[in-house]
């Protein structure tokens, strides 16, 4: 075996190695208690201001859609998002376009809601999971009780005191969408002009979501677990997204030194060759 | 009021039709003999070399549509499986195609099927070789890269609508050295395929592809009749940057233009408030 | 027009023969489709996609009463739920295929078939649990403690972390396809790397720190720095990380991915038409 110097073996290092360190610099800084104070990105503090704006009682609708897969970083956008509605006092019905965003979301609003003294039925509820939705937005804009009939439990929705003096999606004053797939076009497609549309994505969709922010076609939007981090702090919270953030932001780090090291490696190698 | 028919802004309704007519007139243009010139794109030449080495090493090649539900983005994805399968018939290449969507999985074994038949070999074709794994977007993730790992793949071809499981079926593919060519309409899951595939196919070029494999009169003058509708959408930019910059983002004009009841608030704004 | 009232008896009977009728249609089309010639065929599928097509493009181009409605918007949502339906078919084709690949490979002890007994397992243990818990939540059939635990410990702790774990995966891949790819071989490989850097920093905790705790640029713009937006103070307000991160995403990233999105947009509405007209031959 020929003799390598160390940056060539640092440019043909085993990625197996890479995910190790990943691996202990994550579990690390989960655990180590940093707290940093950040600055709030634009699209954070506009979702923030417009929930703010709000009165209490005004209804708000939770388009949940995400799944196990991305609980790390949707359930943080999601916790931080019920809880600021209910400190609103604002009405709040949820809605998901998957079968398993249904039951996880149900799942969490429920634990969240008691936590917060929401009492189901009265200022929140569930519409439970339809599968398209264009369709079902479409419909909400014409006739809601006809669209969605029953909420998750069974119960016609109509007889549900939240539901008061709400006939269509217009009486809604914002949408907010949790998710990690395509929902949110769905929305500013069909939606009432007068419905905001607030938007909490994967950090990996967050790039195509700039145009919508731009155009004002979305009024805020939550960046994955760094969102959810700005969000809480704005909030006075410390939830699941500052914990993860501290993860997130010190693998960042980690992956630009290596980016670094491997570029040295590269120069080093080069030179080492006489090219 | 939200945007639902064409009632609702009627200049969208215009454009839509605009476009429609010019992809039509030039489909036609293009049957009556018009010679159309379409560029070199280096991804799509490069799949030959990945089927021919799939063929040297005697390993399958995999054909995943990601997680598109059936509709356009399938059938063209299925297209270019289709012309990647009759390839790959002629030199008896084994391959998988997998898929998320049980539609598209029912249309992939049917084109899959006609594929080997028009190639002359419907002795190849094997009804496991088209599978459907899950609908579950991480379960059929794993499903895939555990495929690709097992039976340690020679080319793997991408195409389709892809969201978080990209980059965990293209690095995959780099870890087996599979040659590996990505095509999307997802823009948010390019630069994973750009840095993990030897080629990436982005944005409008995936629906490009086919006219660029078969040279199909058909599909290149479509291709003319898109790029006059770019060139609309181009002008109304401009006309609507300039617009705004002079009258204000508020103007009727500017309404017009893509907002919900623009059409009317336009013409009640020229015919003075009637 | 559309609507027929389920709750009599005449309308139940009415859905009854539609259905009927539908299906006795497409049981009729297979010989008849066997017995086509090939133009023939695709003649008749041309007209058939030709009129589902023309449905959603009539109902969406025809004037509108004050409701928002014309005579074909109520028959939308049955056709939407039409397809529902085909693809809950498809799922069952799907899950068949599975079961049957699965089963040869344990039949004919095909190489690593002990993975497809694992498939089989997993897929009864998950169906089962999963459709008495349906049952249980409507009232159907007991809850149980035994379909509280089966269904906690399939779905609590092994559907969740399994699927979160592969989610996770993406995080490890960045790192390794990000090691790999990003070396300053190009002038643009090299622009490539440092805006990554750049808005890899700017987004996180990190970005503030180097900004403003180490470099001490200020965090707030004050009136006077939106007056003068030339002068050091403005500068130093913009150069920091996190301002840098948002203006690259807004101002670089966002016109890049709508330029995509009009491309992509304009292309598929050219191949729905192409289909919608079967002038697509591809894999029909």
């Amino acid at each position: 075996m020929e003799n390598r110097t160390f940056w060539q073996q640092m440019l043909l290092i085993d990625r197996r190695i890479l995910y190790m360190i990943l691996f202990a610099n994550m579990i690390i800084f989960l655990l180590v208690p940093v707290k940093v104070k950040t600055v709030t990105s634009p699209p954070v503090r506009k979702f923030y201001d417009t929930i703010e704006q709000l009165h209490p009682g005004d209804m708000v609708m939770v388009s949940s859609n995400w799944g196990a897969g991305t609980i790390g970083e949707s359930l943080p956008q999601f916790e931080a998002v019920i809880r600021h509605l209910m400190r609103k006092k604002l009405r709040f019905t949820i809605l998901s376009f998957e079968p398993q965003a249904r039951d996880i979301s149900l799942r969490f609003a429920t634990r969240f809601t008691k936590e917060g003294g929401y009492k189901y039925g009265e200022q929140w509820a569930h519409f439970g999971f339809m599968p398209s939705p264009a369709v079902a937005i479409k419909g909400m804009v014409k006739d809601l009780p006809a669209t969605i009939k029953q909420d998750v439990k069974g119960i016609p929705i109509s007889q549900l005191p939240v539901m008061r003096g709400v006939q269509t999606l217009a009486d809604y004053k914002v949408v907010i969408d949790v998710t990690p797939s395509g929902t949110v076009s769905a929305w500013i497609s069909y939606r009432p002009q007068n419905l905001k549309v607030l938007f909490c994505p994967t950090s990996v969709m967050a790039a195509e979501a700039y145009t919508f922010l731009d155009s004002g076609q979305v009024a805020g939007m939550l960046t994955g677990a760094i969102g959810a981090q700005e969000y809480e702090q704005l909030l006075g919270i410390e939830g699941l997204g500052t914990s993860f953030a501290k993860a997130i932001s010190f693998s960042h780090a980690l992956i630009i030194l290596f980016v670094i090291l491997g570029n040295i490696a590269l120069f080093m190698s080069r030179r080492a060759q006489g090219g | 009021m939200s945007y639902q028919h064409a009632a609702d802004n009627w200049f969208s309704a215009i454009i839509i039709g605009i476009i429609t007519m010019a992809v039509l007139l030039n489909i036609f243009r293009a049957k009556a003999g018009a010679q159309l010139y379409i560029r070199r794109i280096s991804g799509l030449d490069a799949i030959d070399e990945a089927i021919g080495r799939s063929t040297e090493m005697g390993r399958p090649v995999t054909m995943i549509p990601g997680l598109t539900a059936f509709g356009v983005v399938a059938v063209q994805a299925l297209t270019i499986f289709k012309y990647i399968t009759k390839q790959i018939a002629k030199f008896a290449t084994p391959m998988r195609l997998l898929t998320a969507d049980a539609a598209v999985y029912a249309v992939a074994q049917e084109a899959i099927h006609d594929a080997y038949n028009e190639a002359g070999r419907p002795d190849l074709y094997d009804p496991d070789s088209v599978r459907f794994l899950s609908d579950r977007q991480f379960a059929f993730a794993s499903g895939v890269a555990g495929l690709i790992q097992r039976e340690r793949v020679a080319a793997n071809f991408m195409f389709g609508e892809f969201y978080a499981e990209s980059l965990i079926f293209a690095e995959t593919g780099n870890i087996v050295g599979a040659i590996q060519i990505a095509g999307t309409t997802s823009f948010t899951q390019v630069p994973f395929f750009v840095v993990a595939c030897d080629y990436t196919i982005i944005g409008d070029e995936f629906y490009a592809t086919s006219a660029y494999l078969s040279r199909e009169p058909v599909l290149l003058g479509s291709m003319v009749g898109q790029d006059i509708a770019k060139f609309i959408f181009l002008l109304t930019i401009a006309v609507g940057t300039v617009a705004s910059t002079m009258l204000g983002a508020d103007h009727p004009f500017i309404k017009l233009l893509g907002m919900p009841g623009g059409w009317d608030a336009f013409w009640r704004h020229v015919l003075g408030g009637k | 027009m559309w609507r027929i009232d389920t709750s009599t008896t005449a309308g139940q009977v009415f859905i009854g023969l539609i259905v009927l009728g539908f299906l006795a249609f497409f049981v009729g089309m297979i010989p008849l489709m066997q017995a086509l010639p090939p133009r023939g065929r695709r003649l008749l599928i041309g007209a058939v996609t030709f009129l589902a097509g023309a449905i959603f493009a009539a109902e969406f181009f025809l004037p509108v009463d004050k409701k928002g409605e014309n005579w074909l918007s109520p028959a939308i949502e049955p056709a939407q739920s039409t397809l529902q339906i085909i693809n809950a078919l498809a799922l069952g084709l799907g899950t068949y295929g599975l079961m049957r690949l699965h089963l040869r490979n344990i039949v004919q002890k095909r190489a690593q078939w002990g993975y497809s007994v694992v498939l089989i397992l997993a897929f009864l243990a998950m169906g089962f649990f999963s459709v008495w818990n349906t049952l249980a939540e409507k009232g159907e059939l007991p809850k149980t403690g035994f379909l509280n635990k089966g269904f906690g410990l399939l779905f609590d702790n092994m559907y969740i972390p399994l699927d979160a774990a592969m989610f996770s995966l993406i995080a490890f891949y960045i790192f390794s396809a990000a090691y790999r790819a990003f070396r300053i071989r190009s002038i643009e490989a090299s622009i490539l790397m440092f805006t990554a850097m750049t808005v890899m920093i700017g987004i996180v905790m990190l970005g503030n720190i180097i900004s403003y705790s180490w470099l001490g640029l200020p965090v707030e713009q004050t009136p006077e720095m939106e007056k003068n937006p030339f002068s050091p103070a403005n500068i130093a307000y913009n150069l920091a990380l996190p301002r840098v991160a948002y203006w690259i995403l807004q101002v670089l990233n966002a016109p890049v991915q709508r330029a995509i999105e009009f491309g992509v947009g304009i292309g598929g509405l050219a191949m729905a038409i192409r289909l919608w007209l079967s002038l697509e031959r591809g894999v029909t």
